[in-house]
């Protein structure tokens, strides 16, 4: 009994030294992050000179005001939150009915149903019949052009599938047995328990389709329809290519040289937000699928 | 149902990529024959007369697409003044197809693969259009340029006709209307600390010899610092100081380099990484680290290490555009270091003499879509470009804007107007000629006649720029178009060999590779394909010469 109250010498010393090598990780971890966060804050000669490590040397708003004042930065940021809810609620719809479906073993065909979702993942239809495809459905400068060509990644959708089948049939018998129809096991018995994995899903979708920029690039046609991250990556472009020089020369030098650690801190923000809140799910949510899949 | 859904989508999968081959396929052959010269039926809203120096304006309204060049520094707003004076002069409305500046090259192969790519296709430097010629999509416009008075005027009155000649494919037809320069206009060389130079006696230097020998002065005054440390490492290592000082050689190396290049005397190609000349450039650079006046750093380094070394004089010279000049160097050391001055040389001379290199007197330019020519109002659209990108008029529209709104003329000179800037020219005016008002906007203005180009070159940049056109410009390298087999082969053997002469060059210099195994750098070269290279080259010019005269 002594020993569960106060733990032996050895155990913690073992504790002692755990938590300095886990707080050695934890400051390698964030130590970048920590870092780009001052440098999006800091003077422009300061960050030349590399005198900026972990705290703001000099401190200059001057690139966060040159991206916020522009109305299209506003405009496709709006644009960004627009196309995740839309793409991630059109992904789980589409994924948890599939998946669930993929779950029962008594359905016929269910090979030739996961052989299809797997074939996409080695063979793509390739860039240009894609490109056809989208514009010919008339999906081109629509939201549905990137919701959904990429609504269900089948990663995704076999740890979902993992996840169904390793909750106890006799759940769903018994749900049977009292009058439920086949929606109401999904909508009140099963969905309900796996509160993780979709959790986990909605933050891997919403993850993806918040820092991808490829589809917008490709299916949108007007600077007004364009995500946020096609901004970034286009203001990152024309800041190092060193051909424009819109700005006035102070501005100008002192947006080369934090552009990136601003749009960094700009866009990574609000998901970095999303994951707290998430992570109690997330942990649990990835382990159950990993184990049974 | 699942079942049904996810096979018929696979279908239309398949199906959308025939039906994507058999586009491409359609636009290949929709465009030759007769019927492709009788333009009778396509003089839609096109001007019955249209001259030289006439301004156009289309009879009826008209709806041309482009794709767009979203540019970070200016992007485009549908209230730009550009846009409505555009369509109030021509008649004219541009519907565009708006790409971000850092993927631009992306999207237009891929619309143009996808045989969906808006009718003018602006932005392509020559030889970017090779890859399409093969498919089709594009037009050959070099048959239809007598639709473009000022275009044939401008070639005529500049000489520039080899110019674009060498822009012909294997089928004897160019397909890209390039941008035309009067004059050259050169971007590079080098800026020294004039303060350092005016303290140690010594005058700025015109010639290579004397870059080494102002070089040595310094390195005596400062013997623990190196008088020079360069940038502009990235793709090639030192691209802007190796082009330089090629020119001054007369060869093409660091950024202009090409595995080909022309040898007048022996009338063929040979390859340029093994010619004497190039070996003497290395000799050149080999001389400034060995002697330890150039950092050799200096060629792996990243801009901004090369920058900081010059604001913290731990360096004294380093490659400068007229911008960077004005807007990095000289701004910061201004801050950073006291009485500083720094000034950027005309490119110094070589064996050469004054000369500089063929061919930068064509700027990017356009591509039509093939599509074009299908259409009712083909000719309107040739005369719309002619004028908008080719005339003086057109020109001094599209950089300045409107007189009296946007810029004022007085005795030759061009200034904005008041309340309104050109790339910080006044920090405290509330409008900016490129962004609220479209102007100035690389899509549409380029090139042109000396006295409109210069009309915006700051004072520094004037004097160069004046002292770098009164140089000859050697002639280019005659046409030798490979056809499409040839291209795919060259590409092979292209790239190892550029990559060979890259890194060697670089070993070289640094002094890890002794100069002495020169004859053993030109064998491995050998060994990589150079002389099939160079006869795949020298076959494609004697053919074109025998076909196209």
């Amino acid at each position: 009994m002594v020993s569960t109250d106060r733990p032996t010498r050895g155990y913690r010393v073992f504790q002692g030294v755990n938590g300095l090598v886990l707080t050695g990780v934890v400051v390698v971890t964030l130590y970048p992050f920590v870092h780009i966060v001052a440098r999006s804050f800091s003077g422009e000669r300061q960050i030349r000179a590399g005198e900026v490590t972990l705290w703001p040397k000099g401190f200059n708003l001057t690139t966060y005001k040159i991206v916020f004042q522009d109305g299209m930065f506003w405009r496709n940021y709006g644009n960004t939150v627009f196309y995740t809810v839309v793409a991630t609620a059109v992904a789980m719809l589409l994924t948890t009915c599939y998946a669930y479906v993929l779950s029962k073993k008594h359905l016929r065909g269910r090979g030739v149903l996961v052989g299809v979702a797997v074939f996409t993942m080695f063979f793509s239809g390739g860039l240009i019949p894609t490109y056809v495809l989208v514009t010919s459905l008339g999906l081109k400068n629509t939201v549905w052009a990137l919701a959904l060509p990429n609504a269900i990644s089948v990663f995704n959708l076999l740890v979902m599938k993992a996840f169904f089948e390793s909750l106890p049939d006799e759940l769903e018998e018994a749900a049977q047995i009292d009058g439920l129809s086949t929606y109401g096991i999904l909508l009140r018995i099963v969905l309900p328990l796996s509160k993780a994995v979709v959790a986990t899903m909605v933050l891997f979708y919403s993850v993806s389709f918040w820092n991808s920029w490829f589809g917008a690039f490709l299916y949108m046609d007007r600077a007004e329809l364009m995500p946020v991250t096609v901004y970034l990556r286009n203001l990152i472009a024309g800041a190092t290519g060193g051909t424009g020089a819109g700005a006035g020369t102070e501005q100008l030098t002192q947006a080369m040289a934090n552009i990136q650690a601003v749009t960094i801190v700009l866009t990574a923000l609000p998901i970095l937000c999303v994951y707290p809140f998430v992570q109690r799910y997330f942990v649990s949510g990835v382990m159950l699928g990993a184990v049974k899949g | 149902m699942k079942n049904t859904g996810q096979l018929s989508r696979r279908q239309i999968l398949a199906a959308a990529g025939f039906i994507g081959l058999a586009g491409l396929t359609g636009c290949g052959s929709g465009d030759d024959g007769a019927d492709a010269k009788d333009l009778s039926k396509k003089r839609e809203g096109a001007m019955q007369e249209y001259r030289a120096g006439q301004p156009f304006k289309a009879t009826e309204p008209l709806t041309f697409s482009l794709l767009n060049l979203s540019n970070p520094v200016y992007p485009p707003k549908a209230g730009w003044l550009f846009w409505k004076e555009l369509t109030r002069r021509t008649g004219v409305t541009l519907k565009t197809t708006d790409v971000p500046y850092s993927d631009y090259e992306k999207k237009r192969s891929l619309l143009i693969g996808a045989g969906d790519a808006p009718l003018l296709i602006p932005k392509t430097y020559p030889g970017q259009e090779t890859p399409f010629v093969s498919s089709g999509s594009i037009l050959p416009v070099g048959d239809h340029i007598e639709l473009m008075p000022n275009f044939r005027d401008k070639l005529r009155r500049w000489k520039l006709e080899p110019e674009v000649d060498s822009l012909r494919q294997s089928d004897g037809k160019y397909y890209l209307l390039p941008g035309l320069h009067e004059r050259v206009k050169s971007g590079y060389s080098l800026a020294l600390r004039t303060d350092v130079l005016g303290r140690l006696g010594l005058e700025p230097p015109s010639t290579w010899d004397e870059v080494y020998e102002v070089f040595k002065a310094i390195k005596a005054e400062y013997p623990d610092r190196y008088p020079f440390s360069d940038r502009w490492n990235q793709p090639e290592p030192a691209g802007a100081l190796l082009q330089s000082v090629g020119q001054a050689y007369g060869v093409r190396a660091g950024w202009s380099y090409l595995n080909a290049s022309w040898d007048a005397q022996g009338e063929k190609f040979v390859f340029t990484g093994a010619t004497e000349k190039y070996r003497q450039v290395i000799e050149y650079l080999r001389k400034l680290v060995d002697e330890k006046l150039m950092d050799p750093e200096g060629f792996t380094q990243s801009d901004d290490d090369a920058v900081k070394k010059l604001l913290s004089e731990r360096s004294f010279a380093i490659s400068a555009n007229p911008q960077e000049l004005v807007q990095n160097y000289r701004y910061n050391l201004q801050r950073q270091v006291k009485g500083a001055t720094i000034e950027m040389i005309p490119v110094p001379l070589g064996p050469a003499g004054p000369v500089v290199l063929g061919g930068s007197r064509l700027e990017n330019g356009m591509m039509i879509s093939s599509d074009a020519l299908k259409r009712d109002d083909f000719v309107a659209l040739m005369q719309f470009v002619d004028w908008l990108w080719y005339s003086d008029e057109g020109q001094k529209f599209t950089k300045w804007g409107v007189e009296g709104v946007t810029y004022t003329e007085s005795g030759g000179g061009y200034r904005v107007a008041e309340g309104i800037t050109l790339m910080g020219s006044d920090p405290d005016a509330p409008k900016d000629l490129q962004k609220d008002y479209g102007f100035y906007n690389g899509v549409f203005s380029y090139g042109g006649s000396w006295e409109l180009v210069s009309s915006s070159f700051g004072p520094d940049e004037k004097k160069f720029q004046d002292a770098m056109s009164q140089r000859e410009e050697l002639p280019v390298d005659p046409a030798h178009p490979l056809q499409s087999v040839e291209q795919e082969q060259a590409t092979l053997w292209d790239t190892p060999l550029k990559d060979h002469v890259r890194q060697n060059t670089l070993r070289f210099v640094l002094g890890k590779r002794p100069l002495s195994e020169w004859d053993a750098y030109v064998s491995e070269l050998k060994a990589k394909n150079m002389d099939q290279l160079i006869d795949l080259h020298n076959k494609a010019y004697e053919r074109f010469r025998k076909e196209h005269g």
